[in-house]
């Protein structure tokens, strides 16, 4: 009994972690959206909601004020919808969005005593199936706002969705499946734990290494699957006004918005646990980052230390420079950010010169090296959902036809091609 | 019609335009495309402060004198409006903005005056047609100012003592 | 008949008519001109109608010529064109160019011509220029601005030709010559506005009319004067719903070029303060504003005796009312056999006749209620009629102002609907009160003294919850149980042809001018009220 509580503990942990991953990437995804569009094309982008008057963080404020009028707008809800599949989309689209995560393992096991944990909400022996099963369900929800919205727009959106999803599933599938014929497996531990090995003793076995095409492949079927663009079609502002969500508003249309960066956010971590072994850190195995966590650990903190210091720097020459252009409060903005820097800084070179970091004992060495792969696979998520979002501002919208063409007559046969080529060689190699 | 259900080749643009080999293969563009991208959000990251954006309501556009802002009337010597109430301009106003009363004055070198002189700016295209039309140069679109703001409608409707007090500093409400 | 070529095209006219006449005709429009005007002697003074005639050296003023057989007349060569410039320069040589203030502007003569003929560059600065009398009201509605004249003499002629009245002349020579009153003289005769209209330029204005309205935003509804029998045409010049002034339509069979400043002036009532926009209905401190469902609630209670079975009901008709209305009225009351008791209070609404246009008879539809069959009453067969057993229903007829003794009249029915247009003394009087469209809002027929039928045109919507009067009558027939089933007053004119003798005229449709009806001589009704129409003549 006490067992099963702990272990529910532990699960509602690992969801909260997730929630949390999730939910606290995606004003940032929004934030790095919009900052980075308006960088590309030159432009300054959002930079003036602030908090008091004083701290714009760069636009990073823009996320939370956008959200909270989302929250306090008028809800409108045309008339002749049909109310409960219209009320229920949007909940469905960010639901499945969120429930893919639990099978992506975030870190190799944990240590607490004599505790193993497993840093995976739901360890599934099928997990690769599942993901390919709620990417799929995904569509569900848009397609439904689509029908329910009563708009003809909304309904060729939720159309297009549909037909999108089929043409790209299979490539999808194609893909993954000669991923796992390379791998021999469909858990997603065990996937992992396979790219945390070296080819030819200096190649770390990447999905992406081997199996290359099918990693363009899955990329470009995850775009369209997530309805990003070059394969935004179902929300073609140019033809549709705005596709399956015309008809929403308020935190229903919130919803749809957040919900597309969570299913970007997810499909990041979906391609960095395939395709760029999750949580490993190349070339450093669990069991190197247990042995070294002492130097490690101390460059980590001497990297810290030194970064906050040039920030400190940055931000004052930032602050001299500005000094009375705008001639109010949001001038002292810069300067108190390089006295926060300035602190961490301190505080960093602090603890190496006072904690002696390089002195640690293996239990700790242990929670480094966790948290080193929480973070590598953090930041491999967070590359990827970045690439959501450089593509987009590079390329325009794919027509339809072309989409289509693409999926059918070119992505389709290489897939085939790819997944006979490595079916071929996992026999000749296996016998 | 030039449109083709043949793919990219056939619309990539004019007629004889054709992709060159290799271009056609998506992913090498894609990624020298993606390399511009980048290279502008680098350069824009550590060069801010040059780039064109205006920060507006900190920063207040130039303008020239031909900017046609809000109106003004223009008064005679002792204060009076120059307007003779001849609705040229409500005439000529193509969106019907403009609505004047006119009086008999009785001063002797003034025959008609406005009695009210209403303008919507809220209807208001500030196409200028209004200082064309009016033969007295009694109405002017040099204030400058361009902005637009209210808490109701009705305060969009500007009357004849506000607009004879509208000045030129662009900055006056 | 003779021939004349006008541009090289031949043209049929009468031998020795007016040249300036002809040449409108050949060509459709007018020559250039500012004092020619058909209804006046010719004067010649303006010398804006100049034409090549062949075989005579020099051009000539059109206006003062007469056609002669096999003529051929030239009106659009260079040199013509050359001369009308130098001329119309003459006449702006001095004139203020007061355009934006001045009333005129937008059918002003001067800005036409000078759009085709102007030398398009000033010769005398402002400040040279000779100054005159401006602004000043030389008659109870009339404005002179002595600078803007062109000299045309319409106006003189007008004083002295029509109304011979003589008040206005030219004064001065030369370059100062000035049109003014006489010394001691206003121009306030019941005529004077007509010379504003003949006026071509802004010299004259209306000072009922000044600086109201543009008229460029003014529309135009061809309509009958309600003024008096005379039937005077007019036009209706309004705008969003308010009507800014009227002016004569030409009819050379009724009224000429003109009418009278009464007439005019009516269309003021229109706009009263006293206008009955909502039914009534007579409450203890007063007529209370209702709406036609409670309005007809009321009526409904009236036409109930106690016992329950419906009351008598007694009609009085209206000359002011249209041909249609008072068809329907009689359809009405024939329909749930009501008494008529008729369309005039003896005697009332006459005034005096002058020996232009103004008739004695001050009702513009008296010939037409007449040919309907309604007769003209007095007060003791109101009385007659009287019981506490009749609702009596009155259309547009204010008797009550011509009969001291109304209140007791009145009060003796059981209860007194009237259809009107005003709060009037009749309107004061009655139990219920609808607001029905008046004859500047609706469609409809007046018959003039002489038997002419002329047609109304709705020019304004009238107030928002007025109705007309024959739907307002189709509807208390439905309180009666009765279906009339006319909608409008068109159906009425069609019903009126179809059904009445005497008005055949109407079949084949009406124009500008109206019809004359054929003479009826039989109908005792018609023999009988002859007489006093006589006053008038
Ligand atoms: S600027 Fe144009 S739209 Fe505005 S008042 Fe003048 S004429 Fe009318
Ligand atoms: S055009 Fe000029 S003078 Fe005429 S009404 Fe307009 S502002 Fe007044
Ligand atoms: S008379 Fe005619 S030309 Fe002269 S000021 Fe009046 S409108 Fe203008
Ligand atoms: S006042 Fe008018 S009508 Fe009279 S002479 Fe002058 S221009 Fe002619
Ligand atoms: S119209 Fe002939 S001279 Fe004036």
């Amino acid at each position: 009994m006490n067992e099963m509580l702990t272990e529910l503990g532990y699960t509602l942990g690992k969801i909260g972690f997730m929630l949390a991953v999730i939910l606290g990437l995606l004003p940032a995804m929004i934030w790095a959206e919009r900052k980075g569009a308006a960088y590309m094309q030159d432009r300054i982008g959002p930079n003036r909601a602030s908090i008091g008057g004083i701290f714009r963080m760069g636009g990073l404020v823009h996320p939370i004020a956008d959200v909270l009028k989302l929250v306090f707008k008028e809800d409108i809800v045309p008339a002749g919808v049909n109310r409960f599949f219209y009320h229920l989309a949007p909940f469905l689209v960010m639901v499945i969005a969120l429930t893919t995560f639990a099978v992506i393992p975030f870190g190799d096991a944990l240590y607490l005593g004599d505790k193993v944990i497993k840093l995976q909400v739901a360890d599934l022996n099928v997990g690769v199936l599942y993901i390919l099963a709620m990417t799929s369900l995904s569509v569900y929800g848009i397609v439904l706002a689509g029908w329910a919205s009563n708009n003809k727009y909304s309904f060729l959106g939720g159309i297009r969705a549909t037909s999108q999803m089929i043409s790209y599933e299979l490539n999808m599938g194609l893909a993954v499946m000669s991923l796992i014929l390379a791998t021999g497996t469909v858990r997603m531990d065990e996937m992992v734990q396979f790219q945390g090995h070296l080819l030819f003793g200096f190649l770390p076995a990447w999905g992406v290494v081997v199996q290359p095409l099918g990693f363009i492949l899955f990329l470009v079927a995850l775009f369209a699957e997530t309805n990003r663009n070059p394969f935004d079609l179902p929300e073609g502002e140019s033809e549709l006004v705005s596709g399956y969500h015309t008809e929403y508003s308020s935190l229903k249309f919130a919803l749809f918005f957040m919900a597309e960066y969570a299913n970007m956010i997810v499909g990041a971590a979906i391609v960095s646990t395939l395709f760029f072994g999750g949580w490993q850190v190349p070339w450093l195995s669990t069991d190197l980052l247990r042995a070294h966590a002492g130097p490690l650990l101390t460059g980590s903190a001497i990297g810290a230390t030194v970064l906050s210091f040039v920030f400190t720097a940055a931000t004052w020459r930032h602050y001299e420079r500005f000094r009375g252009r705008l001639g109010d409060r949001r001038e002292l903005e810069p300067l108190i950010l390089g006295i926060l820097f300035f602190a961490l800084g301190l505080a960093t070179l602090g603890y190496v010169v006072f904690q002696k970091p390089w002195t640690i004992d293996s239990a700790m060495a242990a929670h480094f090296a966790t948290v080193a792969q929480i973070g590598s696979f953090l930041l491999k998520t967070v590359f990827f959902a970045w690439l959501f979002i450089w593509v987009r501002w590079t390329l325009p919208r794919f027509r339809y036809d072309q989409l289509m063409r693409l999926g059918w007559t070119t992505m389709l046969p290489l897939a085939l091609l790819n997944f006979f080529v490595t079916a071929g060689v996992v026999l000749l190699v296996n016998s | 019609m030039a449109y083709s259900v043949h793919g990219p080749k056939a619309v990539s643009g004019g007629a004889g335009a054709r992709l060159r080999r290799g271009e056609a293969f998506y992913l090498v563009e894609i990624v020298r495309g993606m390399a511009i991208t980048m290279r502008h959000l680098l350069y824009n990251m550590f060069h801010s402060s040059t780039m064109p954006t205006l920060e507006y309501p900190d920063e207040r556009p130039e303008h020239g004198p031909w900017l046609r802002g809000r109106h003004r009337l223009m008064k005679r010597e002792d204060g009076s409006p120059r307007c003779v109430a001849c609705q040229m301009c409500a005439t000529i106003c193509p969106a019907d903005c403009i609505s004047i009363l006119a009086q008999d004055d009785d001063r002797p070198d003034v025959e008609k005056s406005p009695e009210s002189f209403e303008i919507n700016l809220l209807r208001c295209v500030y196409c200028g047609m209004c200082v064309e039309a009016c033969p007295c140069d009694a109405i002017r679109m040099d204030t400058g100012i361009f902005e637009l703001a209210a808490d109701s409608r009705e305060a969009f409707i500007v009357d004849r003592e506000f607009l004879l007090n509208n000045t030129t500093d662009g900055v006056n409400r | 008949m003779a021939k004349i070529i006008v541009d090289g095209k031949e043209h049929e006219c009468e031998e020795g008519q007016n040249l300036f006449q002809a040449i409108k005709a050949a060509k459709g429009r007018p020559l250039p001109h500012f004092c020619y005007h058909p209804a006046l002697p010719v004067a010649g003074v303006c010398r804006m109608c100049q034409v090549e005639i062949e075989g005579v050296p020099r051009p000539v003023i059109a206006c003062n010529a007469q056609v002669k057989d096999g003529m051929e007349v030239r009106t659009e060569t260079d040199r013509i064109a050359d001369v009308v410039q130098q001329i119309l320069n003459f006449h702006l040589l001095h004139h203020p160019v007061d355009c934006p203030v001045c009333d005129q502007a937008g059918e002003c003569a001067l800005q036409d011509q000078y759009m085709n003929y102007g030398l398009y560059e000033a010769s005398v600065d402002v400040e040279d220029k000779i100054h005159k009398d401006k602004v000043k009201p030389i008659g109870e509605l009339v404005m002179l601005d002595a600078e803007r004249c062109v000299l045309c003499a319409r106006c003189t002629r007008f004083t002295s030709e029509i109304t011979k009245t003589h008040e206005m002349g030219i004064f001065n020579r030369g370059n100062h010559a000035e049109i003014d009153v006489a010394p001691g003289r206003t121009l306030d005769n019941n005529y004077s506005l007509n010379t504003v209209d003949l006026c071509p330029v802004g010299a004259l204005t209306s000072r009922d009319f000044r600086f109201k309205r543009r008229v460029w935003w003014l529309e135009n509804t061809p309509s009958v004067c309600a003024g008096c029998a005379t039937g005077c045409n007019m036009t209706i010049d309004h705008s969003e719903g308010t009507v800014y002034r009227c002016r004569p339509r030409p009819n050379v069979e009724v009224n000429s070029y003109w009418m009278c400043d009464e007439g005019r002036l009516l269309y003021h009532r229109l706009h009263d303060e006293d206008r009955l926009r909502t039914p009534v209905v007579a409450a203890e401190e007063g007529p209370r504003t209702v709406d036609w469902d409670e309005a007809y609630a009321r009526v409904q209670s009236l036409l109930t005796a106690d016992g329950g079975e419906t009351r008598r009901v007694a009609v009085i008709a209206s000359a002011h009312a249209t041909v249609e209305e008072l068809h329907a009225l009689g359809r009405f009351a024939d329909g749930i056999g009501a008494a008529k008791i008729g369309y005039r209070l003896e005697g009332s609404e006459m005034g005096e006749a002058d020996d232009l246009l103004v008739s004695a008879d001050r009702t513009p539809n008296a010939e037409g209620a007449r040919r309907l069959g309604w007769s003209q009453f007095l007060g003791e067969e109101l009385r007659a009629q009287a019981s506490s057993d009749t609702v009596l229903l009155v259309l547009k007829n204010d008797f009550a102002a011509f009969d001291e003794n109304g209140v007791d009249l009145l009060s003796a029915y059981a209860g007194v609907v009237v259809l009107g247009t005003h709060q009037d003394a009749t309107m004061d009087l009655a139990d219920v009160g609808l607001p029905v469209l008046s004859y500047a809002e609706s469609d409809g027929l007046f018959v003039n003294e002489k038997g002419r039928a002329q047609e109304l045109h709705a020019s304004i919507a009238g107030p928002e919850s007025a109705r007309h009067a024959v739907v307002v009558l189709a509807e208390l027939g439905r309180l009666l149980g009765k279906e009339f089933g006319w909608e409008d007053p068109a159906a009425l004119r069609r019903d009126l042809v179809a059904t009445e003798a005497g008005w055949g005229a109407l079949a084949t449709g009406i124009d500008r001018t109206g019809v004359l009806l054929d003479v009826v001589s039989d109908g005792a009704a018609i023999g009988a009220e002859s007489g006093s129409e006589g006053g008038g003549e």
